[in-house]
Order: C-alpha cells, then sequence, then structure tokens
C-alpha cells in the first residue's frame, strides 16, 4: 500500500497536471449513445493522474438530475435516441450539450444509415463539439476547461470550430489523436 | 485457403455434433442473406484447422444446435431477428437484437415468493457504455440475469455489404475501439484468405506487436477497472497511468493512441526504423517493471484480495459449456487461445499460461490479466529488436471467395468470415471475445448478491461496441 502511494506521489511530480481553479464547477453526466468505446476510454482517461480534471470542479455525475452538462459520445443509433433524450428532459436548467467525438456529429461512415438517429444536433441543441476520433484526453479537458470558464450563455470557442471543417475531421484513417 | 464443407440441411444437427464429436469446437455461427436463398454457417475449430460449415436452409428453416454447442444460442437468436432463420428446437427462442420488444418476450420468467426484477441501464452510472440489464432477485439475492444488448447497433455488418474487400478492416476494426486491432486483423487474414493470399514473415511480426500493444493497454485498464471496483483509489490510478504510457507509445509507433488505421488488408501500414522499435522495447520493459511492482503490492493487499476470492464463479464447466474464451476461460483452467494455433501470425510455439487453480472467480481473472501482461511485453521484447513492417499479403493460391479467421484480441478469439463477390464484400460476419462472453458472465453472477454485480462485471470488462456492432 505504502509502496503504491509513494509511487503515485512519484508519478505526480513528474506529470505536473495544470494548477487546479476553484471558482466554479460543473457536473458531467455522459451518455453512450453508440460510440465504438475509445471516446470513453478518453473521457475517462481526464480523471486519471495525467489530467486529473476533478482537481478543477469537473465531475462525472450518475444522475442527469445533478448534472449541468451532457457529454455525448455516439452515432446517436436508433435505439438509444429515447433514453438519450429521456436523459437530457431529466436535467435541471440551465443545461448544456457536449457532443464528444466524430460520430456524435454524424461523421459515422462505417454505419448503415438505417440504424441511426442522430446526428446529435438533430435531437437536441448541441453547446459545442470536441472533434477527434477520439479526441485525445487533453483535447477533452481542454474543452471543457473551456465550458467551465464561460460565463453562462457566453461562446466557448477554443474548441467549437466551424460547420464545415469539423465533420470527418479525425476519422480513423486521418490518423487522428 | 479457408476449407468450406457445404452441408444438405437435412444433415446440419447431425454435422455440427460430428464436428464437436471428432473433438472441434463451434465458435460461431450466422446467416447469409434472408429469407429462402439464405445461408447459413458455422465456424469450427478444429484440432486439424478451422473451417466453415455451409449449407442453405429451405425455407430458411433448419434444426437448432443450440442443445449440442449452448455456446451459440445467442448467434442463433440474433440470425432469427436479423435474417429471419428459424430455428427448430431453440425453445423459446428470444429475441436479442429485435428493439423494442415487450420484457416476457426476451426475460425468462423467473416466478416465486418474493421473486421481483431490477432493471438497469441502458445507461449506466459512470462513464461506461450501454446496454440494459434485468436481474431477478430475492432480496439482494441474484436468482437469474437477462442481458439486453444491440442498443449500440451501428449496423456495420450490413454497411459493409457492397463495399470494395480491402474495406473489411477498416470496418471489422471499426466495430470496437478498444479491440479494434484484433478485429481489424481478422477481417483482413479472412479477407486475404478468400483471395488466396499470404501474409509474409515481414507482416506477420507487424500484425503482433499492434495486437499485443493493443492486449497490453487493456490488461493494464482492466486490472486498474478491478481495483476501481472495490473503491481502491491507489491500484486505479497507477493502472491509469500505466495504460496511458501505452497509449503514448502506440501513438509514437502508429499515429494513432488506439491504433486505429494500422490494419489494412493484403499489406501493412505500419514501418518502424530498428531505433524507434528499440526505444518501444525499451519503453514497454519500464512500464511492465512499473506493473510488476504494483502488482506485487496488491496481491498483498487484504482489503482488495477479500474482496475478490470467491466472487462471480465461472468455473470450469460452465466455460466448456457456454464457449467461454480469452482470459475468463484461462483463468478456469481452459487453455483456450487463439494464438496457440494462429499459422498467419508470429506466434510460433505459443503456449497459454493458466493461473494456477483455475478457480474462474475474480480473483482468478484479474491475476490472470495480470500475468498475461508479463507474457506479452515477453512477446513485444523479441519482436521490437529491429526494424518493423510493414510487409505484405502475396498471392499462393487460387481464392475461392470465402474466408474464415480467428485472432485471439484482449477479451478473447475474435472469429471473422467474409464472402466476397469479385472485389466487393457480399457478406463480413464479426464474432468478438465479448460476444462470447456475454453468457458466461451472466452465469458467473448467479447467486450472487447484486452490489457485487459491478465488480463481477468489471473483471469480465466485455465490450458492448463489440456484439452490437
Ligand atoms: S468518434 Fe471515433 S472514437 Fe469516438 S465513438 Fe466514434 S469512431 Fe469511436
Amino acid at each position: 500500500m505504502y509502496v503504491l502511494l509513494r509511487h503515485l506521489r512519484r508519478i505526480r511530480r513528474t506529470v505536473a497536471p495544470p494548477a487546479p481553479s476553484r471558482r466554479h464547477s460543473l457536473a458531467l453526466r455522459h451518455v453512450d449513445a453508440g460510440s465504438c468505446n475509445a471516446c470513453e476510454h478518453e473521457l475517462a482517461a481526464t480523471a486519471g493522474p495525467h489530467y486529473d480534471l476533478e482537481r478543477h470542479g469537473l465531475t462525472v455525475v450518475a444522475s442527469p438530475r445533478h448534472a449541468d452538462v451532457l457529454l455525448v459520445t455516439g452515432a446517436i443509433t436508433v435505439a438509444m435516441a429515447g433514453p438519450l433524450l429521456d436523459a437530457y428532459r431529466a436535467m435541471p436548467e440551465p443545461r448544456r450539450v457536449v457532443a464528444l467525438g466524430d460520430c456524435a456529429n454524424g461523421a459515422c461512415p462505417l454505419a448503415d444509415a438505417a440504424q441511426l438517429a442522430g446526428p446529435l444536433e438533430r435531437i437536441v441543441a448541441v453547446d459545442m463539439w470536441i472533434p477527434g476520433c477520439p479526441p485525445p484526453p487533453e483535447r477533452i479537458a481542454a474543452a471543457l476547461l473551456d465550458l467551465l470558464a464561460a460565463p453562462p450563455g457566453g461562446a466557448y470557442s477554443a474548441a467549437m470550430s466551424s460547420a464545415t471543417d469539423r465533420r470527418g475531421a479525425g476519422r480513423p484513417d486521418g490518423g487522428d489523436g | 485457403m479457408t476449407p468450406v464443407v457445404r452441408v444438405a440441411p437435412a444433415r446440419w444437427r447431425e454435422t455440427c455434433a460430428a464436428a464437436i464429436a471428432d473433438g472441434g469446437r463451434l465458435c460461431g455461427l450466422f446467416a447469409d442473406g434472408s429469407g429462402p436463398t439464405g445461408a447459413l454457417g458455422a465456424a469450427v475449430a478444429a484440432p486439424d484447422g478451422d473451417r466453415l460449415l455451409l449449407t442453405e436452409p429451405r425455407g430458411g428453416i433448419v434444426d437448432s444446435v443450440v442443445e449440442l454447442a449452448p455456446a451459440v444460442g445467442w448467434d442463433e437468436r440474433e440470425a432469427h431477428d436479423v435474417h429471419g432463420v428459424r430455428f427448430v428446437g431453440h425453445v423459446p427462442l428470444r429475441p436479442l437484437v429485435d428493439h423494442p420488444s415487450p420484457v416476457d418476450a426476451w426475460a425468462a420468467r423467473v416466478a416465486g415468493r418474493d421473486v421481483h426484477q431490477v432493471a438497469v441501464g441502458p445507461i449506466h452510472a459512470g462513464v461506461i457504455e450501454s446496454g440494459h440489464f434485468r436481474f431477478h432477485v430475492v432480496g439482494e439475492r441474484i436468482l437469474h440475469l437477462d442481458v439486453r444488448l444491440f442498443y449500440k447497433r451501428r449496423g456495420i455488418e450490413a454497411a459493409a455489404v457492397g463495399r470494395p474487400a480491402a474495406d473489411a478492416a477498416r470496418l471489422a476494426g471499426g466495430a470496437c475501439g478498444a479491440c479494434t486491432v484484433a478485429n481489424g486483423v481478422a477481417a483482413a487474414l479472412a479477407v486475404e484468405q478468400a483471395r488466396g493470399l499470404e501474409p509474409d514473415a515481414e507482416l506477420r511480426r507487424a500484425r503482433v506487436v499492434l495486437i499485443e500493444l493493443e492486449r497490453l493497454y487493456n490488461h493494464l485498464n482492466d486490472v486498474g477497472a478491478v481495483c476501481a471496483g472495490v473503491g481502491f483509489a491507489p491500484g486505479a490510478s497507477l493502472y491509469a497511468v500505466l495504460k496511458e504510457r501505452v497509449h503514448r507509445l502506440c501513438a509514437r509507433i502508429a499515429g494513432h493512441r488506439f491504433l486505429f488505421g494500422a490494419v489494412a488488408v493484403g499489406g501493412g501500414t505500419v514501418a518502424v526504423d530498428a531505433a524507434t522499435a528499440r526505444a518501444a522495447r525499451a519503453e514497454v520493459d519500464a512500464i511492465v517493471a512499473e506493473h510488476r511492482a504494483a502488482w506485487r503490492e496488491l496481491r498483498f493487499t487484504p482489503s482488495l484480495r477479500e474482496r475478490l476470492v470467491g466472487v462471480g464463479v465461472a468455473d470450469r464447466d460452465a466455460v466448456e459449456r457456454l464457449g467461454g474464451v480469452g482470459p475468463a476461460a484461462r483463468a478456469a483452467g481452459v487453455a483456450r487461445d487463439a494464438r496457440g494455433d494462429s499459422p498467419r501470425l508470429a506466434y510460433g510455439g505459443f503456449r497459454p499460461i493458466l493461473v494456477p487453480g483455475g478457480a474462474g472467480d475474480v480473483a482468478a481473472r484479474v491475476e490472470q490479466r495480470a500475468r498475461e501482461v508479463e507474457q506479452t511485453a515477453g512477446l513485444l521484447a523479441a519482436l521490437l529488436d529491429g526494424r518493423l513492417g510493414p510487409g505484405a499479403a502475396t498471392p499462393t493460391a487460387v481464392g475461392s471467395g470465402i474466408g474464415l479467421a480467428r485472432v485471439e484480441g484482449p477479451r478473447g478469439e475474435t472469429v471473422c468470415a467474409v464472402r466476397l463477390a469479385g472485389d466487393r464484400i457480399a457478406r463480413l460476419w464479426l464474432r468478438t471475445g465479448s460476444y462470447a462472453n456475454w453468457q458466461l458472465l451472466a452465469h458467473a453472477a448467479i447467486g450472487e448478491l447484486l452490489p457485487e454485480f459491478p465488480l463481477i462485471n468489471k473483471s469480465f470488462e466485455l465490450c458492448y461496441a463489440c456484439v452490437d456492432r
């Protein structure tokens, strides 16, 4: 046990995550609406020692009723559109929707169109889009910190890209991430 | 070339029974096309090599083989839902893929005093994939579990039809981010088989490096997941760091943290010079040295051990009956590892390792992975000794247009079959280790307490994306 903790402390010194800001916090609720699971891996990595987003007041919460932000991954399958909307409707106002990864934005060339209800913006209004396939953890972290810093109703420019260049920006063959 | 045995529909059951009696294992069953012209295929792993059994059931009706091989229960249900094949003797033939269908149609009926159902999902409480569990419980005790997946069905197999054969690896690889290499290599090998191509030594080695890197980060992830499952934060954090290091290494070697795009049909896409390969080997050694030290600590941390021993048992019998694969099978003492019979990959002389005792509980599964991390490091060290890739597959025979391949992924074997029509895909079938093991996981939950389920689930750490496709 002590060995593990000593080890972790040493790692902490080498990874040097950014200094925490304690001014605000955001509760995040993640919904996988048909991903390949790599977006989940990268989102989970932002909670690990290298990025440690909890230090900035960004926590994943169990219930949408406790959430400020809905983080959506995947291609929005027909079967997940309903549960996704249920989660969205359960969230208190004001709420934000973040599309995480290219699939959530409709760039999913491997799927059969008959199985998809997406893109996400057809189902709920999207406030922010984090591009990539999958977006690497530092990009997710930067975007969420940006969201945290923005005043309510303000713009989050850093991670948002325009509607034209965001499609297919980081497909597997693009070697993103 | 993949041996194909054409079977008269009336002899389907008999032929499958004979294949099993001869020491073969039915490792999946699939429909190819719907209606009266549709065919049915079964992949058999036999001591003298893999083969494909094919039949053309008249009017879409055929004898079920689920009693011979309960392992293909899900396959038959899927073939029924998606392709309309009717299986005589599979009663009740409950919907698997079909959404929506009423609960009584897909869940078992469990009756008795105080029996009630607990429904969980499709959305779960953490950063987890979507799927639904229906527990039949008395108080906290689980009597039965129905797993309802396919919420994430993207229709990748349907989308594959008519695409160029060269896209097969990308399509299969796109099914699951965490098993993209294993699935992609299986599809590439299947297409190469269908075309009469054989990968050269260079390509075999490069593919094994990619497969083992994928296994390395997954196994590290899964050891950490079990720590997280019991709330043991130091273990979870440490393994998160080790996993992250492997992702960074993958990005250096193949340009992508999850090795997307690194597998192609007919050749390699990854080329690494000797200096980079040796640097990668040093990094793998360093990661595994840290794992070794951490694992030694974890093994002797009583608060962790106490939670793992004797929980969620999937023993040897259950593995054999339900067709379990991967670390979960090996943790129960079943020496099943497709690396041992992968003539088209550089696994010469491979021997699976088995944890002593083979208890098949959570403790055995996590220990199995911890030991396999060392084995993977050994394989990588041998292959990263010099320049790597890209390699190519060269024609050695006239292709028959049908191919089958098995590749050992992090959660077990991926089986992939393809049928080509000229240069295009006519059918692409993917059956992953996760697909094989969900029935086993449901079995392991029986008799346990409901609050233990997340831990049992994490000790299998199956993908949903891999199954739903
Ligand atoms: S964006 Fe890429 S990584 Fe994310 S779910 Fe889609 S295919 Fe997977």
